[in-house]
């Protein structure tokens, strides 16, 4: 557990002497334990400068302390992660210059130097101190400065972090029409902090721990204590110190060394970019996995009805949410299963289609010289084709690819009688119905469609079926922390149907989702549901009572 | 371990191919039957035509100037004879590059004389055979099925689409390949069919569709400004499976009502008050009820048929708001009703001799057990079975005015 409290506590030496739980950290710890600041400052600092040498962004300050020349400080920090104006006004000018005569005489001599500086001195909000050089140095890599004191063997480490970051933007992945646009950015902080702004509550702990041996990065794991399941929090921070690793740059590496199921393409982790969405999860009890240098927030366990659910849906009105998402499960079966479909009824079970329709695409196809699996295969490529170019091609050219792409595929492959036009809607439909849920979530389903396909061609409706019962027994096998994927469906839990493929109004939510929030069930008063007040003298009482909670 | 798996993985993929995409057809290989039609042929064998359609003539996707073109013909109209249905369906597989294709088959037409001859043996393949439909119409010809098929639709793509778009509607009985089964299995009742003939009906559309019908071969300046459609006319009376006789279009109305089938229509009464002129009553809804009565020596039926109606037209000038002279007109319904149905009971008892109304069936859900002793004889029991028809009809509505606009007050 010392791991993680390194940064949250004052870490004094009993806190970061070697743990006998944290075996796994002891002998890199023991390294970092054996090198202890030396009370000579000239000693620290060429340590320093050897640990540095060659990093010509490190810069070392040395001064003196104001009227008590004897003292000599150095302060050690990362130009460009520093807040610079913070750190000369307030560190350098504050303790060359302005450092006032204690009042009650004591003299500032070197012994009491340090006490001087913390207590008096730094004119900076966040300050503690190390005896770790280890420490110390982490601290100037991860933009804090560092004060040095001449005859202490304590280094003082200002929060003095300030680098150029992105502002907050609008979310790029994940946009809505009604709610909150802010999006999370790549600075930690500012991510802890949006959802600091929505949860205000002293439960809602964010933990802090460093992954990647080389790289170094925060990581901030996010609950709220008492609606979360401790189990989980636990099981989440195990698995996440499990993580031995030189590197990380986003969470999907993370995402993929914690989950379930490691070679399923459904995602058993949920991801986005949105304060709001990880505010809402951890309210019903989830985790969430901050990861430095990402706008990406990891939230665990995820089911797989967060496919077809936005933020929105819950701003927006009950009715026409419900519709929605009746919608988007409509869209997500036609993304998976639309084009084996039709291959399967146009090369197999022609009967079953409505004379006019089987007249009019056996026309359209008259010309076609191929079968019908090559033919939706060739344009379901195609698109695929398109659909990777337009991500990834410069911005300037993106028009000039999507007219070429339409008028290609859309009218002159039909002309050229190289492709029905029946197919072009079908592929045309596929694709438009698999962005109607978020990216990430149709991901699979993208990518299932070609199997199916190719059972379609190969089987017809029957091949059809059989693949899809595979996926669904796929499905219901997954676990994501310990909970079912498809929950509330399979298992079915019925009270969390209110939230999956329909949504019931605010005031009939009355508990969490039974399989992560059950450590605290209720989240609201039963019987808000707003009604007109009771005028009868013998209810007046309650109707104000219902009126008030409304 | 996961080696030994992704080696079973792999050989289970092989299985695959071997598959060999069975019953796999390509739309391009199929000749798609529409409709199909039986003659007899000399020596005994059957001839079967069939009605394929030609989907490069369709005008499909985005072959805009095609459609604008002169209109090609979009059906191909085939013959072969065999020794039975399969028989003549194999050689045709010599004359037609692609394979026939049953699922879409709308229309079987049987013709006048294989009708006359006995129907059971000819169409056993369409209820047999697994591509075929139970919801195929079965119709029969005046003439030989194959002239008949041989013919277009103005508004439909095909004219098997189109007797398929008029039987649905309830213009003549609508009898499927199931309903034909059932009919022929049951003793208590004798098969109908709808009757179909080319009809000259308006000038041809286009250079390919011109028909041939007969009045036309007489007649050869018509042909070319003749164009005939497929016209329901009638109905075909069946004693089992050998076609006895005709009825006209207004005793097949009289029919639908002894069958309890009308679905809609129009019944038309001479006005009360002026001679020569008539009233219209459109058909809302109708039903009929049948009920045996058996006194161990006579059997009787009391028919009770109830009729809601809209009046629709009225030629003459009588005052409908009058409660007597409303009450005048529902009475005349009434009888007009009773006189259709009654005509055409007389006469399938008297000249054709059978049960076409399902009169049996009735009469064996209610004695099921002295069924057994009379069902052989049944045609002869209904000839001299007495039939008490009752009809109530009510005018329930009278379109948007009440009396005329153009009566005096």
């Amino acid at each position: 557990m010392a791991f993680f409290s390194r940064r949250r506590k004052k870490t004094g030496p009993a806190d970061a002497k070697p743990n006998t739980r944290d075996s796994g950290q002891g002998s890199k710890k023991q390294i970092a334990q054996s090198l202890l600041l030396s009370p000579d400052l000239d000693e620290n600092l060429r340590f320093l400068k050897q640990s540095f040498a060659d990093c010509s962004d490190v810069v070392f300050r040395e001064f003196l302390f104001a009227q008590r020349e004897q003292i000599k400080l150095a302060l050690v920090y990362v130009d460009g992660l520093t807040n610079k104006s913070q750190l000369s006004d307030q560190v350098m000018r504050a303790l060359s210059l302005e450092i006032p005569a204690a009042t009650d005489n004591t003299v500032i001599t070197k012994a009491n130097a340090l006490h001087y500086v913390k207590m008096r001195g730094l004119c900076i909000h966040q300050v503690k101190e190390t005896e770790n050089l280890q420490e110390a140095v982490e601290a100037i890599l991860s933009g804090d400065s560092i004060l040095l004191v001449d005859g202490h063997a304590t280094a003082v480490i200002n929060g003095s972090r300030g680098w150029e970051a992105r502002s907050i933007e609008e979310s790029q992945t994940q946009g809505v029409v009604r709610g909150p646009r802010e999006s999370f950015v790549e600075t930690l902080r500012t991510n802890t902090s949006l959802v600091r702004r929505k949860i205000k509550n002293k439960d809602l702990k964010i933990e802090s721990l460093t992954l990647g041996e080389v790289t170094r990065t925060d990581i901030a794991v996010a609950y709220i204590k008492g609606i979360v399941n401790e189990d989980l929090v636990t099981e989440v921070k195990q698995r996440l110190t499990r993580i031995k690793i030189d590197g990380i740059l986003e969470s999907g590496y993370i995402e993929e060394l914690i989950r379930d199921n490691p070679l399923s393409m459904f995602p058993t982790v949920g991801h986005t970019d949105r304060p709001d969405r990880v505010a809402a999860n951890l309210l019903e009890g989830r985790v969430a996995i901050f990861v430095d240098g990402t706008p990406m927030v990891l939230t665990v366990p995820h089911f797989f009805v967060e496919a077809i659910q936005t933020p929105e849906d819950y701003y927006e009105q009950a009715l026409f949410t419900s519709f929605v998402r009746l919608l988007r499960i409509g869209s997500l079966l036609i993304a998976l299963t639309l084009p084996s479909l039709y291959v399967a009824i146009i090369s197999f079970h022609q009967e079953m289609l409505p004379t006019p329709l089987l007249l009019s695409i056996a026309a359209q196809r008259e010309a076609v010289p191929f079968p019908v699996f090559v033919e939706a295969l060739l344009m379901e490529i195609a698109f695929e084709i398109i659909r990777e170019a337009g991500i990834r091609l410069p911005r300037q050219v993106g028009q000039a690819i999507s007219i070429v792409a339409a008028l290609i595929v859309g009218q002159a492959a039909v002309q050229a009688g190289l492709v029905a036009g029946a197919t072009i809607i079908v592929v045309a439909l596929t694709a438009m119905a698999s962005f109607v849920v978020y990216y990430s979530g149709s991901l699979a389903f993208r990518l299932l469609r070609f199997p199916l396909m190719f059972l379609a061609a190969s089987f017809g409706l029957f091949g059809l079926i059989a693949g899809l019962i595979v996926i669904v027994v796929h499905m219901t096998s997954l676990r994501s922390f310990g909970v079912p994927y498809l929950a509330p469906i399979g298992p079915l839990v019925p009270g969390d149907l209110k939230d999956s493929i329909v949504r019931a109004p605010w005031w009939a939510m009355i508990k969490r989702p039974h399989l992560v929030g059950q450590n605290n069930p209720v989240r609201e008063a039963s019987g808000m549901r707003p009604k007109p007040p009771q005028t009868t003298a013998q209810k007046g009482g309650d109707a104000d009572a219902g009126r008030r909670q409304n | 371990m996961i080696k030994k798996t992704l080696c079973l993985l792999l050989i289970l993929c092989l299985l695959l191919p071997l598959g060999g995409c069975w019953s796999r057809q390509e739309l391009g290989d199929l000749a798609i039957v529409l409709a199909a039609g039986l003659d007899s042929a000399p020596d005994g064998k059957i001839m079967l035509t069939v009605q394929l359609a030609r989907p490069s003539a369709f005008g499909g996707g985005d072959n805009g100037q095609r459609a604008a073109g002169p209109q090609q013909n979009n059906v191909w109209v085939v013959s072969q004879t065999g020794d039975t249905v399969y028989d003549a369906q194999r050689y045709l597989e010599a004359k037609v590059s692609r394979e026939l294709y049953w699922g879409h088959t709308m229309l079987l037409v049987l013709g006048e004389q294989i009708a006359r001859e006995g129907i059971r043996k000819a169409f056993n393949f369409f209820s047999r055979a697994p591509d075929t439909r139970e919801t195929i119409w079965v119709l029969v010809s005046r003439g030989a099925a194959s002239e008949v098929l041989n013919s277009h639709s103005q508004l439909e793509n095909t004219s098997a689409q189109g007797v398929g778009a008029m039987v649905r509607s309830g213009v003549g009985v609508p009898v499927m390949m199931k309903d034909l089964s059932m009919m022929l299995a049951s003793k208590g009742t004798n098969p109908v069919l709808p009757r179909i003939e080319l009809t000259a009906s308006g000038t041809p559309q286009g250079p390919g569709m011109k028909e041939n019908i007969p009045q036309a071969q007489t007649e050869p300046s018509h042909g070319t400004h003749t164009h005939a459609e497929l016209t329901i006319t009638g109905t075909g009376v069946f004693n089992d499976d050998r076609l006895v006789g005709w009825l006209g279009m207004m005793e097949s109305r009289g029919m639908l009502w002894l069958r309890d089938e009308i679905e809609k229509g129009e019944i038309t009464i001479p006005s009360l008050t002026e001679p020569g002129k008539h009233l219209s009553i459109r058909i809302d809804r109708g039903t009929t009820e049948v009920e045996p009565y058996y006194d161990g020596q006579n059997i009787w039926f009391d028919v009770k048929m109830r009729m809601d109606g809209e009046l629709w037209e009225q030629q003459s000038m009588e005052k409908i708001t009058e409660p007597q002279i409303f009450a005048a007109l529902e009475k005349s319904l009434a009888l007009r009703i009773e006189e259709k149905s009654r005509a055409v009971l007389e006469k399938t008892q008297q000249v054709f001799g059978v049960d076409i109304f399902g009169f049996g069936d009735a009469w064996h859900r209610k004695y099921p057990n002295e069924w057994p002793a009379l069902k052989d004889r049944w045609d002869e029991e209904f000839k001299t079975a007495d039939v008490h028809i009752t009809v109530e009809a009510k005018i329930r509505r009278t379109g948007l005015t009440t009396n005329r606009i153009s009566q005096e007050e």
